[in-house]
C-alpha cells in the first residue's frame, strides 16, 4: 500500500517536471534563434525580447480599447437617427482616412529586385530604389485607387517614402524587396493606368526588375498602424 | 512499480507539455530555477525511497516549497542585483549529484552481492560434484 502511494506520488510529480520541461524547451526555441554566449548580448537580448513583449502587449490593448469605443459608439446611437447618420459619417471619414481595415477589387504588384544581375545593366538600375514605389503609387492614385498598401504599410495623409541608405521606409517602418503593394479601385482602370504602353512598370522591367501586375477580386487591406495627431491645425471659419 | 510510474508520469507529461502554451519570456527564468529544484526533490524522493526513509509530507512539501522558495530568492536577486539564482543552482545541482550518487552506490551494491551470491552457489555446486 505504502509502495503504491509512493509511486503514485513520485509519478505525478514527474508528470509536473516534465511538463514544466517541455514549456521551458518550447519558450526558448521560439525566443532565441541565435544565442550568444557573453552574458552582456544575452541581456540585451533579454532586454529587446521584453520591450518587444510589452510592445505587443500595448498595441494589443489599443485594439482592445478602439473596439470598446466603437461598440460604445454604436450602443450611444442605437436610438437616435442624427446620431446614427452622425456615425455613418464617422465610419466613412476613419474608412477614407486609413482608419479601419477595408476590402475591394482591385490590383495586387509584386515588385523585386533582378534575379540575376546582369553585367550589361548598371548594377543600381537592378534594385528596387524609393522612388520607384513612389513612381508606382503616384500612377495608382492618378488611376483612382482608394486605399494603398506597401509591404503591409497603408498610405494615408502622413505617409512618407524615403530612402534610408539600403533600405526603404514608409510610415517610419523598415520595408525590403520584394515589395508587394495593393491599391483598391477600378480593376480595369488600375490596371490600364499601371500596364499601358511605355508605362512605369516597362521602365521597371526594361531596367531587369521583376515587375508584376495581378488583377485581384478581393483584396484587404489593413489599417494604418500608427496614430495622426495634429497640434497646429485649426478650423477656418 | 516506482519506475514504471515515474516513467508514465514522464511520458504524459511530455505528451501534454508539447501542447501546452508557450509562457511569456520575463518568466522563462523563474520556471527554469523552478525546474531545477523540483529535479532535485524528484532525485531526493528516488534516494530515500531507496533508503527506505521515505515521508510523503516531506517530500510534497520539499517539491513545491523548494521551487517556490527558489522563485522568489531569484525575484529577490533581480530586485537587488544579485545573481541569487546561482546560489540555488549551486545548491541543487550539489544535491542532485549527492542524491544520484546514493542511487548508483545503490544498486552497485545489490549487484556486487548478487554476484557474490552467485558465485557462492557455484562453488558449492562445484564442492558437491
Amino acid at each position: 500500500m505504502k509502495k503504491r502511494q509512493i509511486a503514485i506520488t513520485l509519478g505525478i510529480m514527474c508528470f509536473i517536471l516534465t511538463i514544466a520541461i517541455c514549456v521551458q524547451i518550447k519558450t526558448m526555441n521560439s525566443a532565441s534563434s541565435t544565442v550568444s554566449q557573453t552574458l552582456a548580448d544575452n541581456g540585451l537580448r533579454d532586454e529587446v525580447l521584453r520591450m518587444k513583449e510589452r510592445y505587443d502587449n500595448t498595441y494589443r490593448e489599443l485594439e482592445n480599447a478602439q473596439k470598446e469605443l466603437e461598440q460604445v459608439r454604436q450602443e450611444a446611437t442605437q436610438n437616435d437617427e442624427t446620431a446614427e447618420a452622425k456615425e455613418q459619417e464617422l465610419k466613412e471619414n476613419n474608412m477614407l482616412l486609413g482608419n479601419i481595415d477595408v476590402r475591394g477589387e482591385g490590383v495586387q504588384i509584386d515588385l523585386q529586385d533582378a534575379a540575376e544581375t546582369s553585367s550589361t545593366l548598371n548594377a543600381a538600375d537592378q534594385i528596387v530604389h524609393y522612388d520607384d514605389i513612389q513612381w508606382i503609387v503616384n500612377e495608382l492614385k492618378n488611376a483612382g485607387a482608394e486605399a494603398i498598401e506597401v509591404n503591409g504599410e497603408r498610405i494615408v495623409n502622413t505617409t512618407s517614402i524615403t530612402c534610408e541608405g539600403n533600405i526603404i521606409k514608409i510610415n517610419g517602418e523598415r520595408i525590403g524587396s520584394p515589395f508587394c503593394i495593393k491599391a483598391i479601385g477600378s480593376q480595369s482602370l488600375l490596371y490600364g493606368g499601371l500596364e499601358r504602353a511605355g508605362s512605369y512598370m516597362d521602365y521597371l522591367r526594361e531596367r531587369g526588375l521583376i515587375a508584376e501586375v495581378k488583377k485581384v477580386d478581393d483584396i484587404t487591406i489593413a489599417k494604418y498602424s500608427g496614430v495622426i495627431s495634429y497640434e497646429y491645425l485649426k478650423e477656418d471659419k | 512499480m516506482i519506475l514504471i510510474a515515474i516513467i508514465l508520469g514522464c511520458v504524459i507529461g511530455a505528451i501534454i507539455g508539447v501542447n501546452m502554451p508557450m509562457i511569456s519570456y520575463t518568466y522563462s527564468g523563474y520556471l527554469a530555477i523552478a525546474i531545477i529544484a523540483a529535479l532535485d526533490s524528484v532525485f531526493g524522493g528516488i534516494a530515500s525511497t531507496l533508503n527506505k526513509n521515505f515521508d510523503l509530507k516531506i517530500f510534497v512539501t520539499g517539491f513545491f516549497g523548494n521551487a517556490i522558495l527558489s522563485i522568489l530568492l531569484t525575484y529577490l536577486g533581480q530586485k537587488l542585483n544579485v545573481d541569487i539564482y546561482l546560489a540555488a543552482i549551486v545548491v541543487f545541482v550539489g544535491r542532485m549529484f549527492n542524491n544520484l550518487a546514493i542511487i548508483r552506490r545503490y544498486y552497485i551494491e545489490k549487484f556486487s552481492k548478487e554476484r557474490v551470491k552467485k558465485e557462492k552457489k557455484e562453488k558449492k555446486k562445484v564442492e558437491e560434484s
